[in-house]
């Protein structure tokens, strides 16, 4: 009954009514953006965008790559924590799996919007082919993602039935996802940590050499172009990937509980933003060793790619927003004691690591493709439309929709007692 | 009488119709090639004006290409002519990477595209190392060449109406295929009628014999880009 309660409580301090609402009047704007410049993708075909055949793909593949990453990060955090039992991490376990499911959404979004006969889509599960990368890749996205979901049931499902109780809209919406299930016992609930814990291990290897590793692998076998074609590619996209994910789910926990006014964990912020900062130095050691690689191979394209990457006109996405952005600040910010105590000091390097590894994704894309694969062949440009523009906000309007949508209705919030 | 699978039969069907461009009925079915003589051309781009009007590609799409090379600091400039096909490799990386197989090998060599089955993701471009495979983005030279969209090029022997119709190959990948329709009905293919040097050889390959086979080992020939692996069927002559 207490737990009930503070949920009411809580109801009542969330209720400012003004700055939820301007945020939902910002998230249909971002929708209704989103929804022209579908009309005129769908309408137009990929004559909308400013991709041509020697700039293949561009701002939609480099997204889907983002949120693969932030998907397949967040959830290994999540899969950390249940796992190896990280009991001062679990607040942020259900933020993490929610942020894996939406992410995941989206990535799928951005490769449904990329391809040039949408309504083929389902050609991809229908028919395969057993040498190639993407045909794996789009199973085991399925796969992950029902393992997500049920996850994400196991994580909430004792809540839900606590919430499910009484009327109202989130009660009504809670008797929907418990699925029936009625055991709301303190047994129950360390079944469902021991259920999570089995998906958590059969999670692990999913994310990493399947959904996030394989998606590595997609560009890594690709031999015509050599700065992808490392062995090494796969094991940086998955180490991004935590870096990404861990990055976004602090900034999730930390706003969501100003949002509904809770009290933000200090010790809970500096922890992730540890994990993040650890990530991020190998990341960029083993980037380090893959551009040092490519250089000294001497390999004309290849080096050609990385010169495009260090002094083209874009070049400002590699050293302002890849590193200044996404590696100097979040350090420096981290090392500083003064920010590295404080919320919002360790939100600003949170953001700030979103936004540089969105920097990483487009840099794998563009520079390689830039390059002409023959000499004489036409050096390609790109530089994304309103429409793929639009598009994009409205794809990551909708995430945030589901996203705030999910918070409000779910329950979202881990009890203090809950963590045993 | 052993029954044929479904499979089979269109297989046969496919390997007759192969077997129609060959004058030997008996003979083993055909494994085209082609042989470009980097001496003998002249660098006139006329290839590719012929496999423009024979495929009927649109803006941007372009199977044949001539590529120019500059060499040395002027007043050192010498320039050399790459004409540029796609390579119909043996082990082809596009048919490698597409999720749907919708980019397969022929029997008869040619590497080749369902444009029904293509999702138009436009990994096989992206792994091409010869950067022969184009995106039908849909555009038209109706405003230049009158009638341009009345009718379509017969590709891999289908007739696909109208562009712009629900049969035409846009939003899909597309690239050079030995004009297999001309082959069909016993013709070279189209860049290596026109070719004003007569630089451009078309053949059997599984014939010793053919012309192909014997420019083959000529000590010019070599393939473009051979470390990638992919054993191309268009062999030049240096």
């Amino acid at each position: 009954m207490s737990t009930q309660l503070t949920v009411e409580q809580k109801m009542t301090k969330t209720n400012k009514k003004n700055p939820l609402t301007l945020w939902y009047v910002f998230l249909v704007i971002l929708l209704a953006l989103g929804a022209v410049a579908l009309a005129a993708r769908v309408n137009g075909g990929l004559g909308t965008t400013n991709l041509t055949s020697s700039m293949p793909w561009g701002a939609w593949v480099s997204f889907y790559i983002y949120f693969v990453g932030m998907s397949a990060g967040a959830f290994l955090l999540s899969s950390l924590i249940h796992v190896f039992d990280m009991k001062h991490l679990r607040k942020v376990g259900r933020d993490a799996t929610l942020v894996a499911i939406i992410s995941m959404i989206l990535a799928l979004c951005f490769i449904l919007l990329d391809l040039g006969r949408m309504d083929r889509f389902w050609h991809a599960l229908w028919y395969g082919n057993i040498t190639s990368v993407l045909a794996y890749e789009v199973r085991f996205y399925g796969i992950y993602i029902v393992l997500l979901l049920t996850e994400l049931y196991f994580s909430l499902r004792h809540d839900l039935i606590l919430q499910a109780k009484g009327d109202g809209l989130k009660a009504k919406i809670a008797r929907l996802l418990k699925l029936g299930s009625k055991d709301a016992t303190e047994e129950g609930r360390q079944k469902d940590w021991r259920m999570l814990k089995i998906l958590g291990s059969i999670g692990i290897p999913i994310a990493i050499f399947g959904v996030h590793g394989g998606t590595g692998l997609l560009f890594a076998v690709v031999k015509a172009q050599p700065y992808w074609n490392t062995a090494l590619f796969p094991v940086i996209f998955v180490v991004s990937a935590l870096v990404s994910g861990t990055a976004l789910v602090t900034v999730i926990y930390i706003i969501r509980n100003w949002a509904t006014g809770e009290l933000v964990e200090q010790s809970l912020v500096k922890s992730l933003a540890g994990w993040m900062i650890l990530f991020l130095v190998v990341d960029v050691g083993l980037q380090v060793f893959e551009i040092l690689v490519g250089l000294y191979g001497l390999e004309h394209q290849e080096i050609a790619t990385l010169f495009t990457m260090f002094t083209s006109r874009f070049s400002w996405s590699y050293w302002g927003v890849q590193l200044v952005i996404g590696v100097l600040i979040p350090i420096l910010l981290y090392i500083n004691s003064r920010t590295r105590n404080s919320t919002k000091g360790m939100l600003v390097a949170a953001i700030a690591v979103v936004i540089g590894i969105l920097g990483v994704r487009f840099n794998i894309v563009i520079p390689a493709l830039t390059v002409p694969v023959l000499p004489g062949l036409p050096t390609g440009y790109y530089f994304p439309t309103l429409v793929e523009g639009g598009t994009s906000l409205g794809v990551m309007g909708l995430g945030l929709l589901i996203y705030t949508v999910s918070a409000r209705y779910l329950p979202m919030d881990t009890k203090a007692n809950d963590i045993t | 009488m052993k029954k044929l699978t479904r499979r089979e039969l269109l297989r046969n069907n496919f390997i007759s119709a192969a077997h129609a461009a060959e004058k030997d009925e008996t003979s083993k079915e055909p494994k085209w090639a082609m042989v470009i003589d980097l001496a003998k051309c002249i660098g006139c781009d006329t290839c590719t004006v012929a496999c423009k009007s024979e495929n009927r590609t649109p803006p941007g799409v372009t199977y044949n290409v001539v590529l120019t090379e500059e060499k040395g600091n002027y007043p050192n400039v010498k320039a050399t002519q790459v004409p540029r096909p796609c390579m119909q490799c043996d082990r082809p990386p596009c048919a490698q990477v597409c999720p749907v197989k919708a980019t397969y090998k022929m029997t008869n060599g040619i590497t080749a595209i369902d444009y029904d089955r293509c999702i138009g993701c436009r990994y096989c471009i992206v792994a091409c190392p010869y950067g022969a495979r184009y995106f039908d983005f849909g555009g038209t030279y109706e405003q230049e060449m009158l009638a341009y969209d009345e009718v379509q090029a017969p590709e891999y022997g289908t007739q696909r109406g109208k562009r712009g119709s629900k049969n035409s190959p846009t939003s899909v990948t597309r690239k050079c295929h030995f004009c297999y329709h001309r082959l069909l009905r016993d013709e070279e293919p189209a860049c290596v009628e026109v070719c004003l040097g007569d630089a451009r050889y078309f053949g059997d390959l599984s014939n010793p014999n053919s012309i192909v086979s014997k420019l083959a080992k000529s000590p010019r020939a070599f393939y473009l880009k051979e470390e990638m692996g992919t054993h191309p069927r268009v062999i030049y002559l240096k």
